[in-house]
């Protein structure tokens, strides 16, 4: 593999689950979920809390990721978004909601490194938890591992999608609400599981993105644009576009970064997340609904159409 | 018996009804016809807790139902076929029956599926195929049988008939009144084809701007030449060489 391709599948692996985890949130309940950020950082501590006290691979303490992230997500929920989803709430404040929630999880965030820090004389403010990995045909064991892992976790859920009752409900009211409830899918439990499975994802998401970079109590804050925008640019109205678009966006980032500081010098490094942002807003003003809205029948006419040397 | 009572309701801040009263006898076929926009939908949106309700009793069988949450009012029996938006194009035609028999156990919601598949074979032709694949047509025609398929005990309908062929939207019909007549259902239709609605239909109502204008047999409104001319645009029956002339729209005003 090429220099920054190992890193740059570990990142993409989880920023496609991270904006994977705020699609979701967001075609279930209107809600543009901010406290993704700090999801992810919880995933990330997990893994670390894991790691430092019980020794051992930090993918051993991924189920507990998933769980811890889930229930954060269920809190959120049944303690915010619930009542405000009740109410009929506007989307700005839906939106406004989740940020409050997110500042509150990040104060436990850095509490809790504080607890670390004196209880156990750790350094949890800044950690590189890929020395705790192993080596796999030259590589970092992650770089393969990761993105397997974020299939297996994809293909369950598309299974539960697609194959279990609960979730067609699901889908059904993601397009139709009204019909969904007038077919008696309490759309209550819908958006509770959308919340558990969506924190879920996204701390799953940050214990990837800790692998490739540094982990600190401010991680998420960093990343959230990066995850919005793979959600905008998978066009925010389907889950698999939404985790196309963070793999997307991960994999330019590492990409662009290694390519064009090969070409410009290394200040460009500064100026990392600009390069999948701008491929986000281009992308956008020539596919207005993203990744999802491109016709791809269409672009492939198109394409056919070139080599025959037609006009399209 | 559902019984609506003064009720006054809307979206959000805007009222569409005004004080309307409304009784839909037990195993009877209701008929609420009137122009475009008079507030038709916004009555069964507001039984079925999708309008806001203002002010105003909405009662099934003598138990509440305004504030109630949608899916607690399929849970009472009450099935909803909506004039739009009423399957879901994202999923199979079997999925849309499966979703449609979601309060039912796994087996009876197959069983149900199959008898409409049966009732409705177009359906059975595209039964694998996403909804937003199908006709005008082929879609009504699932709608409906997503409302046949939940053993109601009341069905809300709103305007069956639009999309449907002319031999296709008698059947329905036939559907509708077989419904009332075999398996006791009470029904409340919405219907743009008045004259047969109100041919097959017992009580009507005729619903303008958001108020009753009339209320009584459902052939009666047939009989009224001014009423039928002026919202509905059925002529008065030819045969009838009765007193009225040839209403025009300003005489039938007051
Ligand atoms: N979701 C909505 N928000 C705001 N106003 C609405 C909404 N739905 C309908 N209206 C308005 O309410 C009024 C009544 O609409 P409604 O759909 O009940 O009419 P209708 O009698 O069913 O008409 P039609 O025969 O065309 O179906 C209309 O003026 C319409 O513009
Ligand atoms: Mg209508």
């Amino acid at each position: 593999m090429t220099p920054w391709m190992s890193s740059g599948l570990i990142y993409a692996s989880g920023l496609a689950l991270t904006a994977g985890s705020v699609t979701l949130i967001y075609i279930t309940t209107r809600t543009f979920n901010f406290a993704v950020a700090s999801m992810a950082t919880i995933g990330f501590y997990v893994s670390y809390t894991g790691v430092i006290l019980y020794g051992g691979l930090p993918y051993k303490y991924y189920p507990f990721v998933i769980i811890i992230g889930s229930i954060v997500g269920l809190i959120c929920y049944y303690g915010l978004n619930r009542h405000l989803l009740r109410r009929r709430a506007a989307e700005i404040t839906l939106m406004m909601s989740t940020l409050g929630y997110d500042l509150v999880l990040l104060s436990m965030i850095q509490m809790y490194t504080d607890f670390l820090t004196k209880t156990y004389k750790l350094f949890p403010r800044r950690v590189t938890m890929n020395i705790y990995d192993f080596e796999l045909f030259g590589e970092k064991a992650a770089a393969f591992i990761l993105p397997f892992i974020a299939i297996v976790f994809l293909m369950g859920l598309h299974m539960f999608l697609t194959k279990t009752k609960f979730g067609v409900a699901m889908r059904a009211t993601i397009e139709n609400p009204v019909l969904a409830g007038a077919s008696g899918i309490n759309s209550d439990r819908v958006y509770l599981v959308a919340w558990v499975i969506g924190g879920g994802m996204a701390a799953l998401g940050g214990a990837f993105i800790a692998m490739a970079q540094t982990g600190t109590p401010v991680m998420g804050m960093f990343i959230i644009p990066l995850m919005f925008a793979g959600a905008i640019l998978g066009g925010l109205g389907s889950l698999y576009g939404g985790i196309l678009g963070g793999f997307v966006i991960g994999m330019t980032e590492y990409a662009g970064v290694f390519y064009l500081a090969q070409r410009f010098g290394p200040w460009v490094l500064g100026y990392r997340m600009g390069i999948p942002l701008m491929l986000m807003a281009i992308t956008l003003l020539i596919f207005p609904r993203g990744l999802a809205g491109i016709p791809l029948v269409k672009l492939f006419g198109l394409l056919a159409g070139k080599k025959r040397g037609v006009n399209a | 018996m559902l019984i609506v009572k003064n009720l006054n309701s809307g979206y959000g801040k805007l009222q569409i009804l005004f004080d309307l009263n409304i009784e839909v006898p037990d195993k009877g076929l209701t008929v609420v016809v009137g122009p475009n926009g008079a507030g038709k939908t916004t009555l069964l949106c507001s039984i079925m807790g999708i309008a806001n309700i203002f002010s105003g009793e909405i009662m099934f069988n003598n138990i509440p139902l305004a504030g109630e949450l949608t899916y607690n009012l399929a849970k009472k029996g009450i099935s909803y076929v909506p004039q739009m938006g009423n399957v879901f194009a994202e999923l199979t035609v079997l999925d849309n029956l499966h979703m449609a028999g979601y309060l039912m156990p796994r087996d009876e919601a197959k069983d149900k599926a199959a008898q409409m598949t049966d009732i409705f074979p177009v359906l059975k032709k595209f039964i694998l195929r996403k909804a937003g694949t199908l006709s005008g047509g082929e879609r009504r025609m699932l709608a409906i049988a997503m409302g046949l398929m939940k053993n109601p005990k009341l069905m809300l309908l709103d305007e069956l008939s639009t999309d449907l062929a002319p031999i296709i939207a008698e059947k329905v019909m036939m559907e509708v009144s077989r419904l009332r007549d075999e398996l006791g259902i009470t029904i409340l239709m919405v219907e743009q084809m008045a004259k047969r609605a109100l041919e097959i239909g017992d009580t009507a109502y005729l619903l303008v701007s958001g108020e009753v204008r009339y209320k009584g047999k459902a052939d009666s409104l047939l009989h009224e030449p001014e009423l039928c001319s002026m919202y509905l645009g059925i002529k008065p029956p030819a045969d009838k060489k009765n007193s009225y002339a040839l209403p025009t729209p300003e005489e039938g005003s007051e």
